[in-house]
């Protein structure tokens, strides 16, 4: 099982990370910083779905805006989203919104669950405060497949389609930037990546992997039917 | 033949009565996931243009109807009824029990099981998953009939192999299948598969003495079918003591690719002066595929290649579909193509062809809700066998059936 300890530790060899200041809002001292990044794959095709957070060096205490909720559905036989990222301390809700029943388990070291066959919102949510990959099943529709990230930090985002993600509310600090795709090969994981933020500045950074990429989720269908036998 | 029209029609209403009696009494437990219920009543008319006789009706037709099924009036089409009551109870969240009765109204023996089985899904605390059934079900080989009552969610008219299936072959007995996912990314699913099995000796004999099928019909599990020479014969009973067996397995690429094989044999043990209906030694691979093609487009093949034997009848098969479908919101339309193949060795070493053809299925279903079915299919095959000219037909006949039916399934469970 890998979790994020590993994640961190594993492979530091192919992120090619260009910083470079695109522009300074240095309005008044003590505005949060803001850092937009841009993920490609190693052809330069940018890459969406990719999990981007930061965690400040130095600091003990990390922030917690409590009661931190997140909601992980079930649309379609499908976990939606396919990744969910949440800080430690969430309560995340797993409701169903398919018609037929799902059985819903996870074995992962972080946060081992089951949420037995159930519709709708049956189960309360369940508290994630051990940060890690949680790999998420359907014990009744074996091809379902969703991941959660648990991390100990206010400040994560997804890449959108077009690769590009935005972490806000900085607090002025030096930065380790992490990335996760399910696409990487395990051991192949990019390092983190320092940033030093200055007050209320915007800065634009790039990632790009050099490994081959894995092909995203195959949860198209083709208009293939469900079964319900 | 007045008589039998309106006795089977009187059986009919009685069954679909029972059936709504049923539902009626299990509506007490509605919005209770433990148990569901659901009663399909399908209503059909059949039209359908062949010179032969159906082979429920002893002849050499490879359709449930023929032109003369309603002497009553020749220029109408025949009216036909499908009903099945399905059940599936949770007994603990992975421990369930299913089991659907059908009611064909085309044989005496009409109300059966056609399954009925336990169904163990223990949760994984590992990698590894494993599945376990235990009753009377069918073996884990169709990728088309995939819906409630295992009827396929793309045509009326099964495919030559499901129709086999649903004719003579069930597994009863007990079927294990173990998996897990690998890859960094869990998107590539394997299951390795085992069964064995008891109480399916005669399998293959319908097979070698009428030849390949197209039709929705499923027998129960304690039916008879005609055979051959006016007899008779129940295709799952115990014969010979031998448990039979398939293994295989399944790789899947997420929800775009699917691959299985499985190598079946029955272990049949014909004995010295065996009939017809007694234990043949029938054994077969089968392979499918399953992939999602661009456009919302799906396909399935399969194919199985095997032989089946009772003394001096050494009958090798072969039959392979493909089906293309796509859904357009509410509607769906799919087309499929049917060959198949079947010979008998003989002593001097070559074959003789005892039913080679193909058939041609187009089908258009439209769901305007959840619970309603509506969907017209139209079918042709074409074979040619030597028992058509020894019946002075040509040695290639066309059948052709138009169907037009409406479905109503009624559920404890859908709005």
């Amino acid at each position: 099982m890998m979790t994020m300890r590993r994640l961190t530790a594993a492979g530091f060899t192919t992120i090619s990370a260009i910083a470079a200041v695109t522009g300074v809002i240095a309005a008044e001292i003590g505005q949060p910083a803001r850092l937009n990044v841009g993920v490609t794959d190693r052809d330069g095709q940018p890459v969406g779905d990719v999990v981007i957070y930061a965690t400040k060096n130095g600091v003990d205490d990390v922030q917690r805006t409590l009661p931190i909720t997140a909601v992980m559905d079930q649309i379609d036989t499908n976990f939606v989203p396919h990744i969910l990222i949440a800080q430690a301390g969430a309560l995340i809700e797993f409701p169903n919104s398919d018609t037929i029943s799902h059985h819903v388990y996870s074995f992962s070291e972080a946060r081992p669950l089951e949420l037995p066959l159930y519709k709708g919102t049956t189960h309360p949510a369940l508290l994630f405060d051990v940060p890690g990959l949680v790999i998420l099943g359907c014990n009744i529709h074996d091809d379902m497949l969703g991941y959660i990230i648990v991390v100990d930090t206010p400040y994560f985002s997804k890449s959108n389609v077009d690769g590009q993600a935005e972490l806000v509310g900085l607090a002025p600090g030096d930065y380790s930037i992490y990335v996760w795709t399910p696409r990487l090969r395990e051991n192949s994981l990019p390092p983190a990546l320092h940033v030093v933020l200055i007050d209320a500045e915007e800065r634009q950074i790039s990632v790009q992997f050099t490994e081959k990429l894995l092909p995203p989720h195959a949860s198209y269908s083709g208009g293939l039917s469900r079964p319900v036998y | 033949m007045l008589a039998f029209q309106k006795n089977r029609s009187l059986q009919t209403n009685r069954c679909l009565a029972r059936l709504l009696l049923c539902l009626w009494s299990f509506s007490a437990l509605a919005d209770n996931d433990a148990h569901v219920l659901i009663a399909g009543i399908e209503g059909s008319l059949v039209n359908t243009s062949t010179p032969l006789t159906s082979w429920l009706e002893g002849g050499l037709g490879k359709l449930r109807d023929d032109e003369n099924t309603d002497d009553l009036n020749p220029y109408t089409s025949l009216t036909r009824y499908n009903s099945f009551l399905s059940y599936s109870g949770r007994l603990t969240p992975t421990l369930n029990v299913k089991a659907t009765l059908f009611y064909n109204a085309d044989l005496s023996n009409g109300l059966d099981l056609s399954e009925a089985f336990l169904e163990f899904r223990p949760v994984p605390r590992t990698a590894w998953r494993a599945r376990f059934k235990l009753g009377a079900f069918y073996p884990h080989i169709s990728m088309e009939n995939i819906d409630v009552a295992w009827t396929s969610p793309y045509t009326l008219s099964s495919s030559t192999i499901n129709t086999w299936f649903a004719e003579e072959v069930r597994t009863i007995g007990l079927e294990s299948r173990f998996g897990r996912n690998f890859g960094t990314s869990g998107q590539h699913g394997f299951n390795f598969e085992g069964a064995i099995f008891w109480l399916n000796d005669p399998a293959g004999a319908l097979l070698a003495a009428k030849g390949w099928s197209v039709h929705d019909r499923q027998t129960g599990i304690t039916s008879e079918l005609p055979l051959r020479f006016g007899t008779t014969f129940e295709p799952f009973e115990e014969l010979d003591g031998n448990a039979g067996f398939y293994v295989g397995g399944e790789y899947r690429y997420g929800k775009r690719l699917m691959l299985r094989y499985h190598h079946y044999n029955n272990h049949g043990d014909p004995i010295q002066d065996a009939t017809w209906g007694d234990t043949w030694h029938t054994f077969f691979d089968a392979a499918g595929l399953q992939f999602a093609l661009p456009w919302d487009i799906g396909f399935i093949g399969q194919w199985i290649h095997g032989r089946t034997r009772l003394q001096d009848v050494d009958a090798g098969f072969d039959t392979w579909s493909g089906l293309l479908t796509r859904p357009f919101g509410k509607h769906r339309v799919s087309v499929r193509y049917d060959d198949f193949y079947l010979d008998q060795a003989l002593a001097s070493g070559g074959v003789r062809h005892l039913d080679t053809g193909s058939s041609w299925t187009v089908a258009w279903l439209f769901h305007p809700s959840e619970n309603v079915r509506l969907a017209v299919e139209w079918l042709e095959i074409e074979s040619t066998r030597p028992q058509f000219v020894s019946a002075g037909f040509p040695a290639t006949v066309a059948e052709t059936q138009i169907i037009v039916s409406i479905r109503f399934l009624l559920s404890n469970q859908l709005n």
